[in-house]
């Protein structure tokens, strides 16, 4: 099957197993930072003075000016229980967003307000507004499926289909008709496998149980899966968590591949993950977001007390 | 006494870890004795019914030797090649050839050696081979059920003499009872067959799974997976419930009331009795089939839900076939029970004596356990073993159903 096919644009990213650590550290040359959208008060717009510190700041001046999804004033209640307070954040296109903070925060709750996955708790009641390259998530002009394709998500605990990792990839492209015949199911399966790392592993048995795959390989398998249906925003719920230090390597070692082919959200709980492979980084606690920032300012200079205890250790 | 840690007696704790041991042994020979009970009753209950059952598949035949042209028969050969040779046979008088012939061999006593068995079997045999009719011919032919039961086990003095007479002079012998498979009711336990009930659960089954399996999936599937959680769904998840748990006989007096009285469906026909039992199996179908999905980890509908799947596609692609193992569990129970249904068939009529097989599911038919009943009230004796063999044809239909349906739940079974 690969001896016929041609792949075209698959791992042209430069690997940047060296640069994972060392990133979020970088410093560059100064440019001025997006604008904080009118009205919100909760992100500190503390950056706007301060010289940017990512690489991606050089595709920052022709593109990207304008964020991939903007939320605005967003609450989450669960019942009478409000989990999320008026947060606020633009996710950028070719950047790798993180969401930090202790547990029960509301990080997770706020990544899965922004692919509508909350609609799927019946007492979960969303708030306020959220946009996709300036069109309302929630209008009803935009279908949940659709915005399920171009949004798409990779969960804290691997979840493959109980069907052959060819199966598990093909599955997505097939149900939104992006590949017809089998030639190009083949090829965007192939395509997908690569760009998350695990063609080589798994090349020879496609037709295996995705179960079958280690821990690591099927965390893979599942970006592999969110790939394949060509979303333009990847979001990930701690999606190391399960996973031990080496596989937990690859993944980050996969984010950095992926970023600037997809605008990224990852929640973590690990800090230490988020310096590495993040170039913003927000920090929820009780709800609310607290600091929202690039990530050398948060890990270095945080503005806020409570970003600086919860970092340094102090609680959470 | 000096360490300000509380030190533990050691004998105290001995006697702890040796009550504990005590009672863990206790409880493993209560569960061992429970077992080896039940263990105890299944065994009795198998032997019981071989013993009583097996024989039941065999049938007595007698010899005796009949003179054709000299009997009394007026039978044209000819008439017997044609279509309606059956009818031709019937109307002859073979029960006095067969009389009038074992008289004449074995003595006076011998007027009730054969039966309708003996009659339905000469009357092949004499379509089967017409030339019989032209000479004398020695014919085995199956015996009475007086002499049957004379022969298996004890009977009067008249008939266990018969038999003693029979043997001496070798014109007794024990064959397979091929007949009991392939011939319907009778009064004659000697010419019974099981074959009319066994078609007529074959299609009241085929109805009631053709009915309750779909219905009562769909049922489950939407109120487990699209019905929002309201004061309706709340009352009809507990009408299911309760329906699950009403006794059997008022499900007939429901088919009676309504398919009979108020939709003039046949009566005592295979597709009221499906209907009837279809009622009756679809709220268990319903709660294990609720139960089958819930058990579905969340984790796989997030991850549909995750690459755009709509709600339909998650549902039929991913959740239904992890489910459908237990859902397959649940309907072998419905069927189970369904099977092995009396009650709600009385109630329909189909309690009929019915001595011939359906040909479809709107004929008159009877069902296995409707059989065993029927027969389980009758006098004769030579009805005892027949309802043992019966009962082993139900439970050998059972058997086969269940490993069927335990087959494809295997097939089905996916591991995640």
């Amino acid at each position: 099957m690969k001896e016929k096919m041609p792949i075209s644009s698959t791992t042209a990213v430069p690997t940047p197993s060296a640069a994972i650590a060392a990133d979020a550290h970088r410093q560059g040359p100064s440019t001025t930072e997006d604008p904080v959208p009118s009205g919100d008060e909760i992100v500190p717009d503390i950056h706007s003075a301060l010289p940017a510190a990512d690489p991606t700041d050089k595709v920052e001046l022709d593109s990207a000016r304008t964020p991939k999804m903007r939320a605005h004033e967003v609450s989450v209640f669960y019942g009478d229980k409000q989990a999320l307070k008026d947060v606020s954040i633009n996710i950028h296109d070719d950047r790798v967003t993180a969401f930090i903070g202790p547990s029960g925060c509301g990080k997770s709750t706020f990544l899965r307000t922004l692919n509508r996955m909350n609609d799927t708790i019946p007492t979960a009641r969303v708030t306020g507004h959220i946009e996709l390259d300036g069109e309302d998530i929630n209008s009803s002009g935009m279908d949940v499926v659709q915005l399920r394709a171009r949004v798409g998500m990779v969960f804290q605990k691997p979840n493959p289909f109980p069907k052959s990792i060819f199966e598990n990839v093909a599955y997505g492209p097939r149900i939104h008709g992006l590949g017809n015949s089998k030639a190009e199911l083949e090829h965007i399966v192939e395509k997908s496998l690569k760009r998350a790392g695990l063609w080589d592993e798994v090349k020879d048995r496609l037709s295996e149980s995705g179960i079958s795959l280690s821990g690591g390989q099927q965390q893979r398998l599942c970006i592999a899966r969110a790939i394949a249906v060509d979303p333009e925003v990847i979001l990930m719920d701690e999606p190391c968590s399960a996973l031990d230090p080496i596989a937990t390597a690859k993944i980050e070692e996969l984010i950095h591949e992926l970023r600037g082919r997809y605008a990224i959200a990852i929640v973590t709980h690990n800090m230490q993950q988020a310096a590495r492979v993040s170039q913003r980084t927000a920090f929820f606690h009780l709800g609310e977001l607290i600091e929202y920032g690039k990530t050398s300012e948060i890990f270095t200079n945080p503005t806020q007390r409570r970003t600086q205890d919860y970092i340094t250790g102090r609680y959470g | 006494m000096s360490s300000a840690a509380p030190t533990r007696p050691r004998h105290s704790s001995d006697t702890r870890l040796r009550k504990r041991y005590a009672a863990e042994r206790r409880f493993r020979f209560a569960g061992l004795f429970a077992v080896g009970l039940s263990a105890l009753f299944l065994a009795f209950l198998l032997f019981d019914m071989s013993w009583k059952g097996l024989s039941g598949f065999t049938q007595y035949q007698a010899a005796v030797p009949i003179d054709f042209p000299r009997s009394d028969l007026i039978l044209d050969p000819a008439a017997l090649k044609g279509g309606d040779a059956n009818d031709v046979v019937a109307g002859a008088d073979l029960e006095g050839v067969l009389v009038k012939a074992a008289v004449a061999t074995y003595g006076a006593d011998a007027d009730e050696l054969f039966g309708t068995g003996a009659i339905r079997s000469l009357g092949r045999q004499l379509i089967r081979d017409p030339e019989l009719l032209g000479r004398s011919a020695t014919l085995w032919l199956p015996v009475g059920s007086k002499i049957d039961v004379a022969a298996k086990r004890d009977s009067d003095a008249a008939s266990e003499k018969l038999v003693e007479q029979l043997q001496s002079k070798h014109a007794l012998k024990r064959t397979i009872n091929k007949d009991f498979l392939v011939e319907s009711d009778a009064t004659d336990p000697s010419a019974v067959g099981i074959w009319g009930a066994l078609k007529g659960t074959f299609l009241t089954i085929l109805v009631t799974i053709v009915l309750a399996f779909p219905v009562g999936v769909l049922a489950a599937v939407y109120l487990e997976e699209f019905a929002t959680r309201n004061r309706w769904t709340d009352a009809i998840e507990v009408s299911i419930n309760n329906l699950a748990a009403v006794p059997s006989i008022i499900f007939g007096l429901l088919g009676l009331a309504v398919f009979l009285n108020v939709m003039h469906l046949p009566r005592s026909a295979p597709l009221v009795g499906g209907l009837t039992l279809a009622l009756m199996t679809m709220p268990v179908i319903v709660i294990a089939g609720r139960n089958a999905l819930t058990s579905v980890p969340p984790s796989i509908r997030d991850a549909a839900l995750g690459v755009g799947a709509s709600k339909m596609q998650v549902v039929f692609h991913h959740v239904l076939p992890l489910a459908l193992p237990g859902i397959l569990t649940g309907t072998i129970i419905g069927m189970a029970r369904a099977l092995g249904e009396t009650a709600p068939l009385l109630m329909i009529g189909m309690r009929a004596f019915i001595a011939a097989p359906p040909s479809g599911i709107t004929d008159s038919a009877t069902v296995l356990p409707v059989q065993i009943f029927l027969w389980s009230d009758e006098v004769n004796r030579g009805f005892v073993e027949k309802t043992s063999a019966a009962i082993i044809v139900l439970l050998l239909f059972m058997l086969v159903m269940n490993g069927l349906a335990i087959y494809l739940r295997n097939r089905f079974e996916q591991r995640w």
